[in-house]
């Protein structure tokens, strides 16, 4: 009689299974895999639904059903959870709003104005010699502020006009004397009437050069030494735009603020505290030297504080019972720039802050995978045991890769957690877990791209993105073509979109293609490629990555379109023989602890 | 020799004075040339589907009474880019906007 054996494995993000079975002859076959996304936090009751879901894909695709199989075998899931946290360094706070900069896409005329503000219901009490900025809404037609602002021309010193509606080229193509006009400025009810007030309008092809720059604003401005200085941040947050509005509030007031990010105390070998302040490179550099580390905790009332506290918390609700035994033992951070909204600025400016990104690996007593196992065996009827230690059975599915043998060093790089095991020849395995995987990249990518959501970030990451050109051909961003037969969709004209397996996805924020993919790639290389090396040194013979001489890499982030090459290129100059997995030879960097389950029946039956 | 400037065409049939006039103003505002000329025909999407294909930046609007429409030159007639039976002003400026987008390669006005 045949006998079914079924491996699962429960990650971070993703649940997979592998089954096969073991015939009279005692040999075994692969039958069927599948995966689908891990239901709740990894070890958690939660899972078993994912499990079952799982479970069902891989058994209806060979037509048989759950009962059927034999035995299942669960991962002993490392006792280690990946959670991340982003925190800003400074902050930007504009008091009685006294800036716009906006990218409107056809502002007027060129050159700077400075004058006070007029409204242009106002403009009838206008004293003569006065230069004058005039402001209107878009309850005004471009005709009719053009007509007024011409039968005034002559008596008045009008220097510039500030517009709500999108209708500057309209109002310039109307006026006899021509002078910059700065259009969609939708908050343009909050300018203060009479105040004195600066507007740029770049040249064609370029960006503002007065008004991005602090002795600029204090030229028109005529401000002294120390306004100046405090102005200094309405003109970093100008830099790139095509046309800007500084004014000049009496009582109005901008500060750069320096958040207390709090400092980080390491409990280790070597214990160690360091400020936040100091950069990733600094704090990374620490950690690698401090040795064995048994947890890390943040200042009290800080930001790290806070953000050590909440990553806590989140797992003492995994494991309820040791909640004083839960601690912090990696954290991998990253230094990233994210665009903030300005407090109390005009049209919804942002401005780039520092910021810090970090992963923390959260290591608890021991998983309550047994809890699972009596909850999956109730359900399902079916036997179930908790086998094996999840990096020793990565490397043993590994090993089923074609062209590897032993020793052989895997690396497997999921969601929450870059894993590294080293296997010798005659079968020792040595494994460390870091800190930081596929969940930092996208919250890298979505924090500096200023995207505000998660899942656009995750699309980002894991697909290419295009250019559409024209209604029948697209720029990829390796720069080539492609042309279709039917027309895009217009929804998608003169956009960039992601190139899913289902079609295209538009992204919604004007950045430009080169821009998304130069912080798509940074954010993989500050978390893969640092980890990589951290975690195979971690593991190497005498930590010497030269004694290394095979690298499989494993895991969903391997199945990344880039991410292993980039590791490649980095190993070239170690000599190390590097490329991502495929199990079986057939599943790609997928599946390999399943694979692993399964297969190391065979061995223990021995 | 006549030398016609690059515009975009406007194919009219009976236009609604004031919705042609803001579709215009669409145009202006992205700073793109327009021509616009009366037709015997009364099918807007007739009339989109010519001017796209005339025009020298292929790029058309048909207007007839007060229905409106957006074409370029390479779709089928009938698949308008664009199309309103009555525009209010903002669709009008956006219409016209996007035909003037279409040629700049910018990403249409929603």
């Amino acid at each position: 009689m045949s006998y079914i054996i079924a491996g699962v494995d429960i990650g971070n993000s993703t649940t997979e299974v592998c089954v096969g079975e073991i015939g009279s002859d005692g040999r075994l076959s692969f039958l069927t895999s599948a995966s689908c996304s891990t239901t709740g936090t990894k070890g958690t009751l939660p899972n078993v639904h994912g499990v079952k879901t799982a479970l069902k894909k891989a058994m209806s695709r060979i037509n048989k059903d759950i009962d059927e199989i034999s035995l299942l075998r669960l991962n002993e899931a490392a006792p280690v959870i990946g959670d991340t946290a982003m925190e800003t360094l400074t902050e930007t706070i504009i008091t009685d709003s006294s800036m716009i900069g906006h990218n409107p896409s056809t502002p007027a005329g060129v050159g700077q104005a400075v004058g006070k503000i007029l409204w242009i219901e106002h403009i009838d009490r206008a004293e003569p010699g006065v230069p004058y900025i005039v402001a209107a809404s878009s309850e005004h037609s471009y005709e009719e502020i053009a007509s007024l602002v011409n039968a005034k021309a002559d008596d008045l010193d009008i220097a510039g006009i500030i517009l709500q509606a999108d209708e500057a080229v309209l109002v310039e193509n109307r006026l006899h004397k021509k002078m910059p006009i700065i259009d969609e400025v939708a908050r343009i009810d909050k300018l203060p009437d009479g105040v004195l007030a600066a507007i740029e309008v770049a040249f064609a092809g370029q960006t503002i050069r007065m008004l991005s720059n602090p002795y600029g604003i204090a030229t028109l401005l005529h401000l002294n030494a120390e306004e100046t200085r405090a102005i200094t941040p309405i003109a970093k947050s100008l830099i790139g735009k095509r046309s800007a509005v500084v004014l000049k509030t009496p009582g109005g007031n901008v500060r750069e603020n320096v958040l207390p990010a709090g400092e980080i105390y390491v409990q280790a070998e070597h214990p160690f505290t360091i400020n936040l302040d100091e950069g990733a490179d600094r704090i990374m550099k620490e950690i690698s030297d401090a040795g064995t580390i048994s947890d890390i905790l943040g200042q009290e009332n800080t930001n790290v504080g806070n953000m050590f506290s909440r990553i806590r918390q989140g797992m003492s609700e995994v494991d309820s019972s040791a909640s004083a035994d839960i601690r912090i033992t990696d954290i991998l951070a990253v230094d990233t720039l994210a665009p903030v909204l300005i407090s109390g600025a005009l049209a919804g400016e942002t401005c780039l802050e520092k910021a810090v990104g970090i992963a923390a690996m959260v290591k608890t007593q021991k998983l309550p995978m047994q809890e699972i196992a009596q909850r999956l065996q109730k359900e399902l009827g079916v036997q179930v045991e908790v086998a094996g230690v999840e990096a020793v059975m990565a490397s043993l599915g590994a090993i089923t890769t074609p062209g590897t043998e032993l020793p052989l060093a895997i690396l497997d790089m999921g969601g929450g957690s870059t894993d590294a095991a080293i296997v010798s020849a005659d079968g020792q395995v040595k494994m460390t877990h870091q800190a930081g995987a596929g969940e930092l990249v996208s919250m890298l990518i979505e924090t500096e791209l200023g995207l505000g959501d998660r899942h656009m970030a995750e699309q980002i990451k894991k697909y290419p993105l295009a250019k559409v050109e024209s209604l029948f051909h697209m720029r990829m961003e390796n720069g080539q073509m492609t042309f279709v037969d039917d027309s895009i969709d217009p929804r998608f004209y003169g956009r960039v979109v992601l190139l899913t397996e289902s079609g295209l996805i538009r992204i919604e924020q004007d950045i430009p293609m080169e821009k998304i993919v130069q912080v798509r790639r940074e954010a993989k290389r500050k978390v893969f490629v640092t980890n990589a090396f951290r975690a195979l040194r971690k593991v190497a013979p005498d930590h010497d990555l030269r004694k290394v001489s095979n690298v499989v890499l494993v895991g969903g982030s391997a199945q990344d379109f880039e991410i292993p090459e980039m590791l490649m290129e980095a190993f070239t100059e170690y000599r190390i023989v590097c490329g991502r997995g495929n199990i079986r030879g057939i599943e790609g960097p997928r599946n390999a602890v399943a694979t692993g389950l399964v297969l190391s029946y065979l061995g223990e039956k021995r | 020799m006549i030398i016609k400037k690059p515009s975009i065409f406007i194919y009219t049939f009976c236009p609604d004075k004031d919705i042609l006039r803001e579709i215009c103003a669409g145009m202006e505002e992205e700073g793109v040339f327009y021509e616009i000329i009366e037709q015997t025909v009364g099918n807007v999407d007739e009339l989109a589907w010519q001017a796209a294909n005339d025009s020298m930046l292929g790029s058309g609007i048909g207007v007839s009474g007060k229905k409106a429409a957006l074409q370029m030159r390479g779709i089928k007639k009938g698949n308008n880019i664009v199309c309103y039976e009555t525009p209010d002003k903002s669709q009008c400026r956006s219409l016209g906007a996007n035909s003037a987008r279409a040629i700049k390669k910018q990403p249409f006005k929603l």
